[in-house]
């Protein structure tokens, strides 16, 4: 028993004096030795744990990082709603020098504010005034159509009720003259008609005779009776028929071409401009401008683009010989009765390197008809 | 010690060397817990002093192999804690916990120990100021995180008996 101790005893001392003296020599060993030994031991037996320690760090540098992470996500994410914020309001001035090429004079554009008093949501403040030219009951436009009229005018500033103003209302026609009536604010937050969906901002059209039945997605403009609005500035579509008390006579709901919160850019009409002369082509071609511009920047061919750009400088050249005529007090040719347009003239027949088909004549049979 | 118990050992070993390789490097401290050293004492008390300095060697060359120069330091101290753990493992069967954690502190303060002095890297301030200060901090970690893990894995390691 004693002599298995000692004999146990000198094994454990053996064992730790060897592990010892190697330990000993792995410390002196020359670097190369050291790392060849190290690096055999990395590969092989340590291999999962190397990989396992590596692992750790990086989960402890994502987890470090992971405010600074969410910080950046919470930056980028506001710098992407301000952009979409700035994207619509340049799509908004887009459209409002669109509309100031195509009246060419007599207006003035402005900024329009929003009245901060309990009551006032429905009026703006207008940053241009009489030193301009802007006088009361003048109407106020936005490329989308009819924003309402100023009421009082101070030398520098001005202020303007919207078309959702109580006192608003304006002499209204059909696009195609059919229907005459007067347009005010819808003021029930809700369709009095089942069918029609109750929403904030509407409008209703008034005195419609009886015989003028209008469908809806009809357009309402301004029929320029009454002096305080020249004729054709777009007011809205018709939504539906509201059911009335009145027997002789139709009113209808009307979507608003504007919405209220959406108006913060503005052109004022001044008095010179809108007398006697109808607007109506000019709503009508800052549309097709406008389409014409955005066809320019969704082009992704040159030949499409180089097209869309002659589309817009014949809308130009239309637009500018339209203001010549004006001036000259003769009377303007519709821009629907002039000749082919020139990107159509000018499109070589046939070409070899084009996808895009060749315009078919009216009396050719259409591609695939039966015959 | 039979099958299960050696089983059971082992078990608890390759859990210790996880946590020493994943943990450690995740909480990142400056005076990081040894899961490596409590690994050590923990067999140490359960083999001969021999098995022990030799385990201790082994786990040392292991830990070395990341930081080739120091290579042999590592396996040199726990070659050292090792064995000195399976001699003094009288002191572990008092069932106590506060000498539980006594003990890891020393150990590791002793690993520390022989662990600069043998890498031969720091003098000085240097030297004194990881022995005194760091060192002992760090044992200090390693001893509350032994303690908690032994009341853990106690199931594992002392099972009752049938």
């Amino acid at each position: 028993m004693a002599r298995a101790v000692r004999s146990g005893t000198r094994v454990d001392t053996v064992l730790l004096v060897a592990c010892c003296v190697m330990a000993l020599l792995a410390t002196v060993l020359p670097l190369n030795l050291r790392e060849a030994i190290a690096g055999g031991l990395r590969r092989t037996v340590v291999a999962p744990l190397v990989s396992l320690q590596e692992q750790a760090v990086r989960g402890r540098s994502a987890f470090l990082s992971r405010d600074a992470t969410t910080s950046r996500l919470d930056s980028i994410a506001l710098r992407n709603m301000q952009l979409a914020k700035l994207e619509t309001e340049n799509e908004r001035l887009r459209g409002l020098l669109g509309l100031g090429r195509e009246l060419q004079w007599g207006f003035v554009s402005a900024e329009a504010l929003r009245i901060a008093d309990i009551g006032e949501e429905h009026s703006r403040t207008l940053t241009v005034g009489s030193r301009v030219g802007v006088e009361p009951k003048t109407p106020v436009v936005a490329p989308e159509g009819l924003v309402g009229m100023v009421r009082t005018v101070d030398p520098n500033s001005s202020i303007a009720i919207l078309w959702s103003h109580s006192d608003f209302a304006a002499s209204a026609m059909s696009a195609d003259r059919s229907a005459y009536g007067i347009v005010y604010p819808h003021l029930s937050e809700s369709g009095r008609d089942a069918e029609i969906p109750p929403e904030r901002y509407l409008m209703e059209m008034r005195g419609v005779a009886f015989r003028s039945a209008l469908k809806p997605g009809t357009l309402i403009v301004t029929s320029g009776l009454g002096g305080v609005y020249p004729a054709g500035i777009p007011i809205g579509t018709v939504l539906g028929e509201l059911r009335t008390s009145e027997g002789w006579a139709r009113t209808y709901l009307v979507r608003p071409a504007v919405r209220p919160p959406d108006v913060s850019n503005v052109i004022v009409l001044l008095p010179k401009r809108i007398q006697g002369q109808s607007l109506e082509r000019v709503w009508r071609s800052a549309t097709s401008a406008d389409s014409a511009a955005r066809h320019i920047a969704a082009a992704g061919d040159s030949i499409a683009r180089r097209a869309a750009a002659d589309s817009v400088r014949a809308a130009e050249a239309a637009a500018a010989r339209r203001g010549a005529d004006s001036v000259s007090g003769q009377p303007v040719q519709p821009a629907a009765t002039k000749p082919a347009a020139a990107d159509t003239a000018r499109r070589p027949k046939g070409r070899a390197d084009t996808t895009r088909p060749a315009p078919r004549k009216p009396d050719a049979p259409r591609p695939g008809a039966q015959r | 010690m039979s099958w299960t118990r050696s089983a059971r050992a082992v078990l608890a070993f390759s859990l210790l060397v996880l946590l020493h390789y994943t943990i450690r490097p995740f909480l990142g401290w400056r005076t990081p817990v040894d899961f490596l050293v409590i690994a050590v004492l923990l067999s140490a008390v359960r083999v001969r002093p021999g098995a022990a300095a030799l385990i201790g060697f082994c786990t040392g060359l292991v830990a070395d192999s990341l930081t080739p120069s120091a290579f042999g330091s590592g396996a040199l101290a726990m070659t050292a804690v090792g064995a000195a753990a399976s001699w003094l493992k009288a002191v572990f069967f008092a069932d106590n916990v506060v000498l539980h954690g006594f003990f890891f502190f020393v150990g590791k303060w002793a690993f520390d120990i022989v662990y600069v002095t043998a890498e031969r890297r720091m003098h000085g301030v240097e030297l004194a100021t990881q022995i005194l200060l760091w060192s002992p901090l760090s044992a200090a970690a390693t001893a509350v995180a032994g303690v908690v893990l032994l009341l853990m894995l106690r199931p594992v390691l002392e099972p009752q008996a049938a």
